[in-house]
């Protein structure tokens, strides 16, 4: 339980409960001395009730002001769910069907198709954070791990705009595992990569990758969007073709599996077997996770405006029944009795 | 004897304060039924596009006394800005390179994930860059039609250095409707000319480049105008005359008219980056009005009326006969030292 405030800097307003103290509402009355008056505990006791009532009401009129409201802490829970990097392929490739040829009609390329599934992917996943990298030439961070759903739908959105030139996947893994590894929680790791081909890593750039895998502990999921008559991930090589450089995709697999981490392929070639393959993802990815959550906010304004006017209608009622000294009734307003009045000085 | 007498008391009506006090009940307890009112706000939408070749990486601009490059004081300066921006604001990031812009997301609400878009900006880097090359004003047409796509106003920030220059007959026309898509051109950098950082292959810096590292002519196309004075022209052989072009493409400055008049023919505001306030003030201008319905409830109004009344109430009276007897003092004083005078 906490309390907070909407406007904090109108605390500053508090303070000012304090003038009720220099003096009160109520009529002085004019009174040869106050020694010839004598004490009394009742009277006392109602003037510094009044008093305090008035400090209340000021009090808490300036704290509604400042909006005070409880709860709004994190709180951890634990879900189902994973940290989770997208790796995007965002070559020109990505922008042609699963047939190779420019979308024409109602078609959808493979990086539509992508964004698809991947926005219902992230909706799903409510207790997830998401990073996404997009690669090309070059790896680009566009977004870092957040779990901030309308952000990640927001970079997810922007895959299917007009790719760029090549594909070098090696530097793309460098980059969504650098993203993985700047949060240091326990939780699951995955990489999705999502790519319709793949390119030869270089060695040196391989031998980076091995022990990195091996210190950032990620599951890693291959989505690959094949191309109709081009190299693929099962094909068996031709004698003398079984190189990295004619057949990368099957060499990429066999890196990803020598890395012995838990890996999974997904080798599709149309819009609905990439949503099987999400769909089989969502349902490997069930691991504990530690999320935070936002208690939800009470609004105490209403209480300390009630607060407020409950002492505010006391001062009235301590206005209402205000006597004098000399009552109106009196013409000539002489003193009518010498008894002490309640309300004698404020 | 007593005498039966009526509440409230004559003077008691008669006493401003009492009706003071009703006012502050009735405007404590209007706080409770009040509804609230509609009032509209300006929100931005905002496709913030950021230069990321080469010559970004020239460090002109100083922070705290130390040189950072053009592109960190982009970043500083966005991320300074971006917790100022109106709510609600929708913010997408590009970067650009070569001739297009690359979205990295499209406009999310600042005020609901800012977090992330303060990494993402903070995360931008030249190395990111897919080419080398920066034709400029194919880039900011390009980005004109994306933000168009995403509806939201740009602010393109670059340092206006065409690499390799345009060619004589002068860049490619705007084939847009000017004014289309509002927004501010950043012009980055500074006015003198200063080296730009070289890297090589794995990203270390290795000093600047050189004058023999740049192309400081564009010789695609016809040649220019004034070529046929140029020594060794020959109109098969050496349409641009024999000699090597010389020139200062390889320092950098901010082509602060270049960039002026991109920004006429496209209808969009300019600036020279310098700090985040003056940035934060040309983006707000330049920007479309976006009204935003937002419900306001009165209850902060009655609330703070009832408070500026008890402090009437309670603070002025005091104050009040704490002056009077002030100068009643100071009069008292005046008559024991005139009659002490006398």
């Amino acid at each position: 339980m906490s309390l907070s405030f909407a406007d904090p800097q109108l605390l500053w307003l508090t303070p000012l409960a304090a003038l009720p103290l220099l003096g009160g509402v109520l009529r002085r009355s004019a009174f040869p001395s106050l020694a010839s008056v004598p004490v009394d505990g009742l009277s006392r006791l109602i003037s510094l009730a009044l008093t305090f009532t008035a400090v209340a009401t000021i009090g808490s009129t300036a704290l509604a002001l400042a909006g005070p409201r409880r709860g709004g802490e994190l709180v951890e829970k634990i879900g189902d769910g994973a940290e989770t990097a997208l790796l995007i392929d965002r070559s020109g490739s990505m922008n042609e069907t699963f047939a190779g040829r420019p979308p024409e009609g109602g078609e959808e390329s493979k990086a539509n198709a992508a964004r698809r599934v991947l926005q219902d992917y992230v909706r799903r996943r409510q207790h997830d954070r998401f990073g996404v990298v997009g690669f090309s030439t070059s790896p680009i961070r566009m977004l870092p791990l957040t779990d901030k759903m309308d952000a990640v739908l927001g970079a997810v959105a922007a895959i299917d705009r007009p790719g760029l030139d090549y594909t070098d996947i090696g530097r793309g893994l460098a980059t969504a595992l650098s993203l993985l590894s700047e949060d240091a929680g326990q939780s699951s790791r995955v990489l999705l990569l999502v790519s319709d081909g793949a390119a030869v890593i270089d060695p040196k750039v391989q031998q980076t990758l091995r022990t990195t895998f091996a210190r950032t502990r990620v599951n890693l999921y291959w989505l690959f969007l094949r191309t109709a008559n081009s190299t693929g991930i099962s094909d068996t090589p031709k004698p003398g073709e079984d190189t990295p450089q004619a057949m990368p995709e099957r060499h990429l697999d066999i890196f990803f599996k020598s890395l012995k981490i838990p890996y999974k392929a997904f080798e599709v070639e149309n819009p609905g077997a990439v949503e099987a393959a999400v769909a089989e993802i969502g349902r490997l990815e069930t691991h504990p996770i530690v999320y935070r959550e936002r208690l939800p906010t009470e609004d105490l304004t209403g209480f300390f405006a009630a607060l407020a006017l409950l002492s505010s209608l006391a001062l009235v009622a301590a206005k209402i029944f205000e006597a004098g000294l000399f009552t109106s009734s009196l013409p000539l307003g002489l003193p009518e009795a010498a008894r002490p009045s309640r309300r004698r000085a404020a | 004897m007593t005498i039966e007498a009526r509440f409230p008391r004559r003077e008691t009506l008669r006493d401003g304060r009492f009706w003071l006090l009703c006012a502050i009940v009735l405007l404590l307890a209007a706080s409770f039924g009040l509804p609230s009112f509609r009032s509209k706000a300006n929100g931005v939408d905002l496709l913030v596009v950021v230069d990321i070749t080469g010559s970004m990486n020239t460090r002109d601009y100083s922070e705290s006394g130390h040189p950072v490059s053009r592109l960190e004081h982009v970043k500083a300066s966005l991320r300074a800005i971006l917790p100022d921006l109106p709510c609600p604001a929708r913010v997408g990031l590009a970067i650009f390179t070569e001739r297009q812009p690359f979205l990295l997301f499209e406009p999310i609400d600042v005020c609901g994930a800012f977090a992330p878009v303060d990494g993402a900006i903070a995360g931008l880097d030249w190395r990111m860059a897919w080419e080398g090359d920066s034709h400029i004003a194919s880039g900011l047409y390009r980005a004109i039609d994306m933000a168009h796509e995403v509806n939201a106003d740009l602010v393109f920030f670059t340092d206006g250095q065409e690499a390799p220059p345009l060619p004589a007959s002068g860049g490619p026309e705007f084939t847009g409707e000017r004014g289309a898509v509002k927004g501010l051109i950043v012009g980055t950098g500074g006015f003198a000319l200063s080296p730009i950082p070289k890297f090589d292959a794995e990203g270390r810096e290795i000093g600047f480049y050189g004058v023999n590292d740049v192309p400081h002519e564009n010789r695609f196309g016809p040649p220019p105008a004034d070529a046929e004075q140029r020594e060794g022209y020959n109109p098969r052989n050496a349409p641009f005359g024999s000699a090597a072009a010389a020139g200062t493409e390889h320092l950098s400055s901010v082509r602060e008219p270049y960039l002026k008049a991109l920004g006429d023919k496209t209808g969009l505001g300019f600036i020279r980056l310098e700090d985040p306030p003056a940035l934060l003030k040309a983006i707000l201008a330049e920007a479309r009005p976006h009204p935003v319905e937002r419900e306001r409830p009165l209850r902060p109004f009655a609330l703070g009326l009832a408070l500026i009344l008890l402090v009437a109430l309670y603070g002025v009276p005091p104050l009040w006969n704490r002056l009077k007897q002030l100068r009643a003092d100071r009069f008292s004083t005046l008559a024991i030292w005139r009659k002490s005078r006398a």
